[in-house]
Order: C-alpha cells, then sequence, then structure tokens
C-alpha cells in the first residue's frame, strides 16, 4: 500500500492486489450485516456498536431515537458503501478520490474498524499480531492495515483543512 | 379538589418523569478503543465548526476522562447531533444535562 496523500484536490493512494480483494470482502460482509434481516443480527454486537443506542438510560427515549435515525443512518452507509466499491480497484492499483468520495471512504474504513474491532475485542492496549498463522492473528493484521489506511486519509484530509485556513 | 378517580400522579413525580424543562440537552461522546484520536478530532470539526485547538481539546477529554459534552441545546438538535456522529462512528448519546 502506498497510503493516502493529496494530490491538488484530489486524494490519491495506491493498493496491492491482495488488499484491495481484502477490502472487496469486508465492504461485501459489512453490506450483509448492514442488510440482513432484524431477527437473525438482533443483539449482534457489531451491529449495535454501528447503530448505537441514541439515549443510554431511557428505553423510551433511546425507541425513540431509533424509529426518528436508523433508517437514514442505514442509507448513508449504504451510500457510503457503494462509494467505496466503485472506487476501488478490483486487482490494485491507484485510489483517487474527490472530496465527497473521501469523506465515504472515511466513514466506510472506519465502520470496518468498529466492526473488526468489536469482533476481536480490540482495547487501547491491544499490539499488532506477531503470529499471523492463526486466523485471529490474520485478523488482527488486517485490522491495522485499516488503521493504516484510514489514519492516512484522516491525516491527508486534515492538512488540506489546514492548508485553506 | 381531586375526586377518587382522578389521576393518583403527585406533582413531584410529574416533575421527575418530565425532567426539568430549564435543564439544557447535551451531546456526549464516549470514549471507545477503536476511534483513531486524529479521526475524532477532525469529526468535531467538520461536524460543529470547532478550530482545531477546541477539538483537540475534546478529543483529549474524552480519551482522558471517558467522555466529553460536545454540544448543547434543544431535545431535538441534540439528537440531530448524535445521529450525525453515529453516521460517522463516533460514539455518541445524548441525555439532559445533569
Amino acid at each position: 500500500m502506498r497510503p493516502f496523500r493529496r494530490k491538488g484536490d484530489e486524494l490519491v493512494a495506491r493498493l496491492e492486489p491482495a488488499e484491495a480483494r481484502i477490502l472487496a470482502l469486508l465492504l461485501d460482509q459489512l453490506e450483509q450485516l448492514l442488510t440482513a434481516d432484524a431477527e437473525d443480527v438482533t443483539g449482534d454486537p457489531v451491529l449495535d456498536r454501528l447503530l448505537p443506542a441514541g439515549h443510554r438510560s431511557d428505553p423510551e427515549l433511546a425507541a425513540d431515537y431509533r424509529e426518528l435515525t436508523e433508517s437514514s443512518l442505514r442509507a448513508g452507509k449504504a451510500d457510503d458503501l457503494a462509494t467505496v466499491r466503485a472506487g476501488l480497484p478490483p486487482d490494485g492499483g491507484t485510489v483517487r478520490l474527490d472530496p465527497e468520495q473521501a469523506t465515504a471512504w472515511l466513514r466506510t474504513s472506519n465502520d470496518l474498524r468498529l466492526a473488526l474491532g468489536t469482533r476481536l475485542d480490540v482495547q487501547e492496549d491491544t499490539e499488532p499480531p506477531e503470529d499471523l498463522a492463526s486466523e485471529e492473528g490474520q485478523q488482527l493484521a488486517v485490522y491495522y492495515w485499516l488503521t493504516g489506511l484510514q489514519g492516512s486519509l484522516v491525516d491527508a484530509l486534515a492538512a488540506g483543512r489546514a492548508g485553506r485556513r | 379538589m381531586a375526586g377518587p378517580l382522578a389521576p393518583t400522579r403527585t406533582p413531584e413525580e410529574t416533575v421527575e418523569e418530565h425532567g426539568d424543562l430549564d435543564r439544557p440537552w447535551v451531546t456526549i461522546v464516549w470514549n471507545d478503543p477503536v476511534n483513531l484520536m486524529t479521526y475524532v478530532t477532525y469529526v468535531l470539526q467538520e461536524l460543529f465548526g470547532y478550530d482545531e485547538p477546541t477539538a483537540t481539546t475534546l478529543m483529549l477529554q474524552v480519551h482522558e476522562e471517558g467522555r466529553a459534552i460536545v454540544s448543547s441545546g434543544p431535545r431535538e438538535k441534540m439528537e440531530h447531533d448524535t445521529s450525525r456522529l453515529h453516521a460517522y462512528g463516533l460514539w455518541a448519546s445524548y441525555q439532559q444535562d445533569s
């Protein structure tokens, strides 16, 4: 991977073929989770993290909030996901994003990190894996790879904003 | 004078149930182990128009104290702010200020 950098108004990165395939797979999995039948995913900790309660102590307010916001939050995530998928070269290569596409990549890569981080029970002191032979080690490596990708995008966007001031 | 069929709810209970109308509502961001510090700072600037030092201070408060109030106002506005933060994956909720 060549991490995201700003080139004029665009954010540009380069992905290896294997990285592009892994990202495409993660997008499919996120989409499946977000479009699953409610009864199949009730109480799923990842979904609870992606669509959290709006109010922590009042179930009535939390239900109101969900009714008011959930469908638009889901629609926004679906739009972002479609944008990322459209900009992802399937066999690797250059990713070139305008500011609007960059925001979709920012949110979706964060959702993927939240999903993986929740599944793997990542804590603040979790270290990158040493054992890449285990499945958990490989998933944690993917999590840290996503962290690098998203981190470079945040930094490039933040530097661009500082430059406009 | 209330008859035997009148509701037995006392004024005190009513206040408790509906909350003190004078207390503002707030939107809170909670600490979580996944969101990058740089990302939280960026999102707070993006959504609330905070300058970089203010957003950084709020982010550090989330990180070190476990939570920070990022906006306050009417309940509907706080619902909206919470949903905008949820769209970015920040761990947020709204409540009446205590």
